[in-house]
C-alpha cells in the first residue's frame, strides 16, 4: 500500500485528525461518527463488490430463467458449471491460458530485450527507436481493428494467415510500448557503477544482462507480468476479429454463448464469469503491492 | 565479445522462431482446395451441422469428392466477409437468400446454370425465385424455403380458457393474458406475452416484423412494372400496421423486456423457458422446443390482420463461391444438396434442428419425411398459401437495415409517430432505389 | 522509479523521459571509462556497439512493424477506395471521408462518444475522489475496504459487462429492478429505454474506473503535508474550505492527467457497449467503434470503415498532442 505507507510517514506516530483530508474521528466516544462511517463503507462495499458477489453465488445457484439473480442462494448446485462446460466453457478457459500465457512470455521476453536496449545503451538512432515504440501506444487494437484484420489475413511478405488460429491473439500482443517504457524507466534507475564494475571483471553482455540489470530491476519485471497480463486476459476486439470458430474462443468472447440456457438460466453466464474473474482476481491479490506501485507512483510523480 | 556474438546469434535465432511460428500456425487454416476437398460453410448450430454431415458422408461416399465442413452460428456474415477480404472464401457456403443482393454485388458467388443443373427441374419454381438475382440470372441454388407461424404455451392458453387466437385482436388479448393473469400458476408477476428478437442487428427487427407488415396489408415496396419499384412503407395500411406493433410494445407492454437488444439466437430461450407465451418463428425450432417443453406448446397459422394472412417467405441458397478452383465438385455438391437424396438426409426427422427446413424438391414429401407431423404440414401449407418473399431488389440488405432501425426505433420510443417516421423512411427507401437504379417513380 | 498511468502515450513525446536530446542525433557515444582496457579494436567495439541495441530491439520493432504500422498504412490506404476484393478495389479519392460528414448515423455515434468519454471520465474520477476522501487512513478496515472496492478495476470488462446486461434486465424480477423495488421505485426498463441507455452504460464505466481513480487520488491525497491541514484548522477552516484550499490545488497536476488519459481511452470504447447494447435501442449507444465494427465486418464496407478508423485516429492524436503540450507548457512555466 503505497498510500498508507507514505502517510505513516508524514503524520505523527499516533493518530491525529490531521492524518486525513476528512480529519473524522475515529473510535471511543464518538459512537455516531463511527457508526456512520461503518455505514458508508458496507455501501460501497455493496456498490463495487456486490455486483461480483454476485457472479460467485449466482454460478452456484439454481434459477432456471433467463433473467433473475440474487446474491443469497436458493439451491446449491454444480449443475452451472456442467452446462457451461458443454456450451464450451473449459474449451474457452483452456484458449485464454494458452493465449495469456503464451502472450505474455513473448510479451515479457521482448519488453526485457528492448527495455535494456533503451536504458542502458546509447546509439544511434535512440531517440528515433524509443519515438516508434511510444507512437505503437496510439494505435490500439481499436484504432487499427479493420487493416489489422486483413493483414492478420495475409501477412505482408510471409503469405501466410493467422486468421483461426491463437497465434493470431498472441503475437499481436507481443509488443507493448508501455510495459518496454515502465521497464526501461525502472531499468534507469540502476546505478551504472554497478555495471562497469562487471565490465571491468571482465563480464560480458549478457551477464550484465542476466546478472545485474534482470535481478536488480525485479519491481519492473512484477509491473509489467502484473500489467501484461491484465492487458492481454482482457482482450475482446482482437481474439473477435481473429478467431474463425468458437472453438478459439477465449472466455471474454465465448461467454455470450452462454447467456440464457434453458435447463440453468443464467447459471451457465455466471459460471463463465466465475471462471473469467477468478484469475484476475488472484493475480490482482497476490501482486496487491507491486500493482498498486505501478499503478500510483507514475500518476504522482508524472 | 565471444558472450557477445552468442547472444546476438541466439537474437537472430528468436527473430527467425517468431516468424517460422508464423508459418507453421497456419496450415490449418487456409482453405481446403490444396488437398482437393471443399472447404464448406453453413450458417447453422452445432446440432444442424451434426446433419450437415451425414449429408456431407453420403456425398463423399457416393462422389469420392471430401468435404471439409464448418458450422458457423456466430458472427457468420462477418466471417464471409472476413474470407472475401482475404481472397480466401470457402468452396461453398449456405446461407440466407437475403444475402443473395450483397454477395452479388460484391462479385463473390458464381453464375449458376439453372438448365445445366442436374435435377433442377425437380426444384419448386418460386424456391429458384430467391436464388435469381435482379438482373434475372441465377447465383445460387436454392436448398430450402420456409414460412413462419406462431408458437404459443399450449398449457398457458388452456389454463387461462382461451381459444387460439384467429385474428389479430385474439391474438393481442392473448398475450396481454399471458403478460398479466399468472399463466404459470406460480403467484408471481414474471411471465411476458410475445417473445420479439427486435435488435438491429443483421435487422432482426424488420426480419420479424415483415409477415404482421403484410398482415397488415401494408408493404415495404410496390412494384410499379418493368422491374422498378416505389416506396410503400408510408402508405396507411403500413402506417397502421406499425402502429399495431409500437402499441404492442407500448400501449399493450405484452413484450419481452430487453426485447429491443435482442438477437434471434439469444431469444429463443426465453420461449422453452417459460418467460415468453407467443412466439413467431420458422419450422427450425420446432424440434428444439418438443425438447424443450415437449406437449406445453401448439404451433399455428399466424392469425389474420386486417389485410389477411401472410407469412415471410424465404430460404438458404447454396452459394457456389468466387475464386474457387473446384468448379466441378461445387456444381456436384450442389446437385447432391438439392436431390431427393440430399433432401431427405436433411429433413431427417429423428434430429431437432433440421438443415432442410421445408423441401425445394417437388418429388420429397416434407410432411412424411417428418413423420406425419401436423405442424410441418401446417408450414408447407403457409408457404404455398400466404408465403410472401421480400421484394426482388438488387440488394436487400440495405432495406432491411434501414427499415429494422426505423422499427426498432419507433418499439423503443412511444411517443413517436408511426407516419412521420415512415415517411422518413419512404424519403431513405427512395434513395436507396435510386442508388440501386430500380426507382420507378 | 517512474511508472506510467497506464497504457498512455502522452510520456512517449514528453522530454521527461530522459532519455536525452530528442531533436538531435547523440552521434556515437563517448566510451565508457573502463569498459576499453581489455579489447583488441576499439573499431570493433564500436561497432558492436551501435548493432547491439537494434539486435535487443528487433524483437518488439519486427512486431510493431507488423501488428501496428503495417495494418495502420493499410487502412489509410484503404481509406480512399471502395474495396471490393473480388471485383477490384476502386479509387474513389476523398470519397469515403466526405461520406463521413454526411452520414447522419456517424454524426451521432460521434456525439455518443464525446458524451460517453466526457461523462464517463468525469464521473469516474468525481465518485473516485469521494471513494478516496472516504477510505483514506491507516486502519486495517479501511486497507481491506480499499483493496475490495478496487476488484471491479481488475475484472476484465468483458465479464463486467455481462454481469451488467444481467443486472439491468428490464423486467421485474431483474436484480436493479428488485432492489430498486425495496425503495418503492417502479421498475426501470434501463438499456430498454433509448433516452436513458447511454446513461446507464456510463454507469457501467463510472462503476470500473472509479477504483482505479481512488487508488490514484489516494496516493495525492498521501503526498499532501499534513501540517497544512493543521494549521488550516488554526486558521478555523472547516472542512468545505480546507478541501477546496488545501486538498485540490494537490491534487490538480494529477487529476488533470488522469482526466485527459481517461478521456482518450473514453473515444475508443467498444466492449461494453458492444456487449451490452450493440449500440441500440434505436442506435441510441451507437458509439464510434461499434458503427466501425458494423461497417467493417457486417457491412463489409472496408474502405468507409477504415476512413472512420484514421478519423478515431486523427482525433485521438490530435488530443494526445494537446495534452503533451499543454503539460510541457506547465513544465516549463
Amino acid at each position: 500500500m503505497t498510500a498508507s505507507r507514505t502517510a505513516s510517514r508524514t503524520a505523527s506516530p499516533a493518530a491525529s485528525r490531521y492524518d486525513t483530508a476528512l480529519g473524522w474521528g475515529w473510535g471511543r466516544g464518538r459512537p455516531l461518527a463511527s457508526t456512520t462511517r461503518l455505514v458508508l463503507y458496507a455501501l460501497v462495499l455493496l456498490v463495487f463488490c456486490g455486483p461480483l458477489l454476485a457472479v460467485l453465488t449466482g454460478a452456484f445457484d439454481r434459477t432456471p430463467d433467463p433473467s433473475q439473480m440474487s446474491l443469497i442462494p436458493r439451491h446449491l448446485t454444480l449443475d452451472n458449471f456442467e452446462i457451461a462446460g458443454e456450451r464450451g466453457l473449459w474449451t474457452y478457459l483452456r484458449n485464454s491460458l494458452v493465449i495469456t500465457g503464451g502472450a505474455l512470455l513473448l510479451q515479457v521476453g521482448v519488453t526485457v530485450f528492448a527495455a535494456y536496449a533503451l536504458a542502458r545503451h546509447r546509439f544511434r538512432g535512440q531517440a528515433l527507436a524509443l519515438m516508434v515504440i511510444l507512437a505503437t501506444m496510439m494505435l490500439p487494437e481499436e484504432v487499427i481493428a479493420i487493416p489489422l484484420s486483413l493483414v492478420l489475413g495475409d501477412l505482408p511478405g510471409l503469405g501466410v494467415s493467422l486468421r483461426g488460429t491463437l497465434l493470431g491473439m498472441i503475437l499481436p500482443m507481443g509488443g507493448w510500448g508501455f510495459s518496454i517504457f515502465v521497464l526501461s524507466e525502472f531499468m534507469k534507475e540502476i546505478p551504472v557503477e554497478l555495471e562497469e564494475a562487471a565490465r571491468v571483471d571482465g563480464a560480458g553482455e549478457l551477464r550484465i544482462f542476466g546478472q545485474i540489470i534482470l535481478p536488480l530491476c525485479k519491481p519492473g519485471l512484477g509491473v509489467v507480468v502484473i500489467f501484461g497480463f491484465n492487458m492481454i486476459w482482457d482482450q475482446y476486439l482482437l481474439p473477435l476479429i481473429v478467431a474463425s470458430s468458437p472453438d478459439q474462443y477465449p472466455l471474454t468472447v465465448g461467454l455470450q454463448l452462454m447467456r440464457s440456457v434453458p435447463e440453468v438460466g443464467v447459471g451457465a453466464l455466471l459460471a463463465g464469469a466465475l471462471v473469467a474473474l477468478v484469475p484476475s482476481v488472484l493475480v490482482y491479490l497476490a501482486f496487491q503491492r507491486t500493482f498498486l506501485s505501478g499503478l500510483t507512483t507514475g500518476a504522482v510523480k508524472g | 565479445m565471444r558472450t557477445s556474438r552468442g547472444l546476438s546469434a541466439a537474437l537472430a535465432v528468436a527473430g527467425l522462431t517468431v516468424l517460422t511460428a508464423c508459418g507453421s500456425g497456419t496450415g490449418s487454416s487456409s482453405g481446403g482446395s490444396s488437398d482437393g476437398s471443399l472447404e464448406v460453410w453453413s450458417r447453422s448450430s452445432p446440432v444442424t451441422g451434426a446433419v450437415y454431415k451425414k449429408i456431407f458422408a453420403e456425398f463423399t461416399e457416393e462422389t469420392g469428392v471430401k468435404v471439409e465442413y464448418t458450422p458457423i452460428l456466430d458472427n457468420f456474415e462477418q466471417r464471409v466477409a472476413e474470407a472475401a477480404t482475404a481472397r480466401d472464401l470457402p468452396d461453398i457456403v449456405i446461407n440466407d437468400s437475403g444475402m443473395l443482393g450483397t454477395n452479388v454485388s460484391q462479385g463473390l458467388v458464381q453464375e449458376v446454370d439453372r438448365d445445366k443443373l442436374k435435377g433442377s427441374a425437380d426444384l419448386l419454381d418460386r424456391a429458384w425465385d430467391q436464388a435469381k438475382a435482379f438482373d434475372g440470372k441465377y447465383y445460387g441454388v436454392p436448398f430450402n424455403v420456409q414460412s413462419f407461424a406462431t408458437f404459443i404455451r399450449k398449457d398457458w392458453r388452456e389454463k387461462l380458457g382461451l381459444k387460439q387466437p384467429r385474428t389479430w385482436d385474439d391474438l393481442t388479448a392473448l398475450a396481454k393474458a399471458f403478460q398479466t393473469k399468472d399463466p404459470d400458476g406460480n403467484g408471481k408477476d414474471d411471465t411476458y406475452g410475445m417473445l420479439v428478437p427486435a435488435s438491429t442487428d443483421r435487422g432482426y427487427a424488420s426480419w420479424w416484423a415483415a409477415s404482421y407488415l403484410w398482415q397488415g396489408g401494408g408493404d415495404f415496396l410496390t412494384e410499379s412494372g418493368d422491374g422498378k419499384y416505389v416506396p410503400a412503407v408510408d402508405s396507411p395500411q403500413s402506417v397502421a400496421a406499425a402502429r399495431w406493433m409500437q402499441d404492442l410494445f407500448c400501449e399493450e407492454k405484452v413484450v419481452v423486456p430487453g426485447a429491443l437488444t435482442l438477437q434471434t439466437k439469444d431469444a429463443h430461450e426465453f420461449f422453452s423457458s417459460g418467460k415468453a407465451g407467443v412466439y413467431m418463428t420458422g419450422p427450425y425450432m420446432v424440434g428444439k422446443y418438443d425438447v424443450d417443453l415437449g406437449k406445453k406448446f401448439e404451433v399455428i397459422a399466424s392469425p389474420a390482420g386486417p389485410g389477411g394472412q401472410a407469412t415471410l417467405a424465404e430460404g438458404e441458397n447454396v452459394y457456389l463461391m468466387a475464386g474457387s478452383k473446384l468448379q466441378e465438385q461445387q456444381r456436384r455438391l450442389a446437385e447432391f444438396l438439392i436431390s431427393p437424396k440430399g433432401q431427405k438426409i436433411g429433413l431427417n426427422s429423428t434430429r431437432p434442428e433440421p438443415p432442410v427446413r421445408l423441401s425445394v424438391n417437388k418429388k420429397v414429401d416434407t410432411v412424411a419425411e417428418r413423420g406425419g407431423d401436423a405442424r410441418w404440414k401446417m408450414f408447407v401449407d403457409e408457404f404455398n398459401a400466404h408465403g410472401r418473399y421480400t421484394p426482388n431488389v438488387p440488394n436487400w440488405q440495405p432495406f432491411r437495415q434501414k427499415s429494422g432501425e426505423t422499427l426498432n426505433g419507433l418499439f423503443a420510443r412511444c411517443d413517436a409517430d408511426p407516419k412521420a417516421e415512415l415517411t422518413k423512411l419512404a424519403d431513405e427507401f427512395k434513395q436507396e432505389l435510386e442508388t440501386q437504379k430500380v426507382y420507378g417513380g | 522509479m517512474t511508472a506510467g498511468t497506464g497504457p498512455s502515450t502522452t510520456r512517449g513525446s514528453s522530454a521527461a523521459t530522459g532519455l536525452g536530446p530528442t531533436h538531435s542525433d547523440p552521434g556515437p557515444p563517448p566510451p565508457r571509462p573502463g569498459s576499453v582496457t581489455s579489447v583488441p579494436s576499439a573499431r570493433r567495439v564500436r561497432l558492436r556497439r551501435a548493432v547491439l541495441p537494434w539486435l535487443f530491439l528487433s524483437p518488439a520493432l519486427l512486431l510493431f512493424l507488423y501488428f501496428k504500422y503495417l495494418p495502420m498504412a493499410k487502412g489509410i490506404n484503404l481509406s480512399f477506395y471502395k474495396v471490393q476484393p473480388f471485383l477490384g478495389d476502386q479509387w474513389v479519392g476523398l470519397d469515403n471521408y466526405t461520406r463521413i460528414l454526411d452520414e447522419e448515423s456517424f454524426r451521432r455515434a460521434f456525439g455518443h462518444t464525446v458524451v460517453y468519454a466526457v461523462a464517463q471520465t468525469a464521473g469516474a474520477i468525481l465518485v473516485g475522489f469521494v471513494l478516496a476522501l472516504l477510505l483514506e487512513g491507516r486502519a486495517r478496515t479501511l486497507w481491506f475496504v480499499r483493496s475490495a472496492a478496487f476488484l471491479p478495476v481488475v475484472a476484465a470488462v468483458a465479464v463486467v459487462a455481462e454481469v451488467w446486461r444481467l443486472l439491468y434486465f428490464p423486467g421485474q424480477e431483474g436484480m436493479l429492478n428488485s432492489l430498486l423495488s425495496w425503495f418503492g421505485s417502479d421498475a426501470q426498463r434501463f438499456l430498454d429505454d433509448p433516452d436513458q441507455a447511454l446513461g446507464w452504460v456510463i454507469v457501467v464505466g463510472i462503476w470500473k474506473n472509479a477504483p482505479y481513480d481512488m487508488m490514484i487520488v489516494l496516493a495525492g491525497l498521501a503526498s499532501i503535508d499534513r501540517q497544512l491541514y493543521e494549521s488550516a484548522a488554526l486558521d478555523g477552516a472547516g472542512l468545505v474550505r480546507r478541501l477546496r484550499h488545501v486538498t485540490l490545488p494537490a491534487l490538480r497536476p494529477v487529476v488533470t492527467i488522469l482526466l485527459t488519459l481517461a478521456a482518450i481511452r473514453g473515444m475508443r470504447v467498444f466492449t461494453e457497449v458492444y456487449i451490452l447494447t450493440g449500440g441500440g435501442p434505436a442506435g441510441s449507444t451507437d458509439v464510434l467503434m461499434t458503427r466501425i465494427y458494423d461497417l467493417g465486418f457486417r457491412a463489409n464496407d472496408l474502405g468507409f470503415a477504415s476512413a472512420c478508423s484514421v478519423v478515431l485516429f486523427l482525433l485521438t492524436l490530435v488530443l494526445t498532442g494537446g495534452v503533451t503540450w499543454y503539460r510541457r507548457r506547465k513544465e516549463l512555466s
